[in-house]
């Protein structure tokens, strides 16, 4: 029903735009015949040709009774034969036949020719007959003249009906345009609300997917729950249950390990909620960056020596410092959680290379190690909150490090990359506006 | 359309017969800016300038005759003629005013003879003011049609 209907309003406007284009050619045609018949031709001033002979017959007349010279009367007779003659050429000849007018002119110019005064002719009987003649013009003038104005007015006629096409044409292509017009705009709204759905549907199915991200990390979240808070509790548990049993009472040695167990589960519980405290804060917006000029190497060797892990962690500065506009209790916090993770997730014995440097007008800090790095859907997911690699499961860690890092890297108008690399291992590169100091 | 001829036109004339009364005949009588205010130039005179041919249909014939006579630039140029505008006159005194840039722009000629014919004062002669009609369509047009003047006898430069 669609397609059909589509169809037919395809046709509808195909042919509206044929009928627009026809009548405005045959407007244009016609106004081209017009302006072709606006010609005046000599042929419609027979009135002034015909009054001009009547004058040359009573100039001769004049000649012939006033006694004038002989050459006189010569020019006068050469200029009547001559309008007589004109009379007889084609476009005035039909003129004259076709208003039944041209009987007997003829005869009157051989009448005229046969006294021809040059060769001698009777000048009593040419007065005569240029008298005749006289008589003869003036009763045709008036009837050459109504013709005249006959032809004119079917000219004007002919004029008028060809104008009144073209107007009518004008006025039909006027019409057909508006509907096409109306056609137009009514087609462009359609295709206009088909836009507005289409853009509803896709903000419908954006919330959608908002909706499950986010049901997706309350399920992650308990998940977090049971690996990262239970398995401490348990170590706590045990250790207490150890100290509680009925019997012989434990030795100070084993009270000192069982304590010394029991702070280190706190430590990590604590450690887990400031991470995810810090989180809320920065997704509230709470926290503001205290920003100004840093010395990048000196950010990383504070955070390589509170972790206490210097054998494994290398500085490799370059030969110049590398100075960063940032926070440095923000940037020292991304640098604890990168080295933290390099440090769970690479064997024991393998190095890891910390390396601040520049890269255009950005201060970077690299940090390089040698574990087992991540597969693509990993490295692609490691930003979410809660997400934790697979095979990492039962190692401690929140699942938000690493979004909570990039997020303190961004507010202080850097970014945290993650990329793999080459021989094995991960390149954490944190990067921040730089400052080269001169 | 417009062929050259140059003919020495003297032996024309006495080929065909004619006397050497007629060669004398005055034609044309230029007055105005024109050689010591006054130029008659007789049949003769014509006859030694250069010949010019036009086809070209006209407003009161039907087809398209051939003229043949001369330039009207030339005759004006015979005549030392300088000035804006030309009154020409006919036999019948119709007078008209004619530009003189006209016989600049086109190859206005004086006609002497249709289709190898002489004009005479019984037809359009024995000078028509012919213009090349076919040529320029902007020359199809009453206004240029009245400066057609036939029977052309005098020429006044203004």
């Amino acid at each position: 029903m669609n397609r059909l209907g589509a169809h037919w309003r395809y046709a509808g406007l195909g042919a509206l735009i044929l009928v627009c284009l026809g009548l405005l050619v045959i407007a244009a045609a016609n106004i081209i015949r017009i302006e072709r018949q606006m010609q005046i031709s000599a042929t419609q001033n027979m009135t002034w040709i015909f009054g001009q002979t009547q004058i040359e017959a009573l100039s001769l007349s004049a000649a012939l009774s006033s006694d004038a010279s002989s050459s006189e009367v010569l020019l006068r007779y050469d200029l009547l034969v001559s309008r007589l003659n004109l009379m007889r050429d084609g476009p005035q000849w039909r003129f004259l036949s076709e208003a039944g007018l041209a009987e007997g002119l003829m005869g009157w110019r051989d009448g005229l020719l046969r006294l021809d005064p040059a060769e001698g002719g009777d000048t009593a009987a040419l007065k005569a007959h240029v008298s005749a003649l006289t008589r003869a013009l003036r009763q045709k003038a008036s009837q050459v003249m109504s013709r005249e104005w006959q032809v004119q007015s079917e000219r004007l006629d002919e004029l008028r009906k060809l104008h009144l096409l073209a107007l009518a044409a004008i006025i039909g292509a006027l019409i057909s345009g508006a509907a096409l017009a109306v056609l137009l705009v009514d087609r462009e709204r359609r295709l206009m609300r088909a836009r507005v759905d289409r853009l509803r549907a896709e903000r419908l199915q954006r919330d959608l997917n908002r909706e499950r991200a986010a049901s997706e990390g309350y399920r992650r979240f308990a998940d977090l729950i049971a690996h990262q808070v239970r398995t401490p509790l348990a170590v706590i548990d045990s250790a207490m249950h150890r100290l509680t049993r009925s019997g012989k009472p434990p030795t100070p040695e084993v009270i000192r390990a069982k304590a010394d167990v029991s702070r280190q589960a706190v430590a990590r519980l604590i450690r887990l909620t400031d991470t995810a405290l810090l989180m809320a804060r920065v997704d509230r917006g709470a926290v503001a960056p205290a920003l100004a000029c840093h010395d990048l190497d000196r950010i990383a060797a504070t955070a390589i020596e509170d972790l206490q892990a210097g054998r494994r962690v290398t500085l490799r500065t370059g030969n110049r410092p590398v100075t960063a506009i940032c926070d440095p209790v923000l940037t020292s916090e991304i640098l604890a959680n990168l080295l933290g993770n390099a440090l769970l997730y690479s064997p024991t014995d393998s190095e890891i290379d910390v390396r601040p440097l520049f890269s255009g007008d950005m201060a970077m800090c690299d940090v390089c190690d040698q574990g087992s790095g991540m597969t693509p859907e990993e490295l692609a997911r490691a930003f979410d909150n809660f997400a934790r690699g697979a095979r990492h499961r039962d190692l401690p860690g929140s699942g938000l490090g690493l979004p909570l890092a990039r997020h303190l890297a961004r507010l202080q108008g850097g970014d945290l990359t993650l990329k793999a690399r080459e021989g094995g291992g991960l390149i954490a590169r944190l990067s921040l506006p730089g400052k080269v100091v001169t | 359309m417009i062929v050259l001829k140059r003919l020495l036109f003297g032996s024309v004339l006495m080929a065909l017969g004619a006397s050497g009364a007629v060669a004398q005949e005055v034609l044309l009588t230029l007055t105005g800016a024109v050689a010591d205010g006054e130029v008659k130039l007789t049949r003769a005179d014509l006859d030694a300038l250069e010949w010019h041919e036009i086809a070209t249909s006209t407003s009161v014939t039907d087809g398209q005759p051939v003229f043949r006579g001369v330039l009207m630039r030339d005759i004006l140029d015979r005549a030392q003629a300088s000035g804006d505008t030309v009154t020409a006159r006919a036999l019948n005194d119709y007078v008209i005013e004619i530009p003189m840039d006209d016989f600049h722009e086109f190859d206005v000629i004086a006609a002497l003879y249709m289709d190898g014919i002489a004009l005479t004062p019984r037809d359009k002669g024995p000078v028509w003011i012919v213009y090349p009609r076919d040529d320029h369509s902007v020359l199809a047009d009453i206004r240029y049609d009245m400066r057609w003047v036939w029977q052309l006898s005098a020429l006044h430069v203004q």
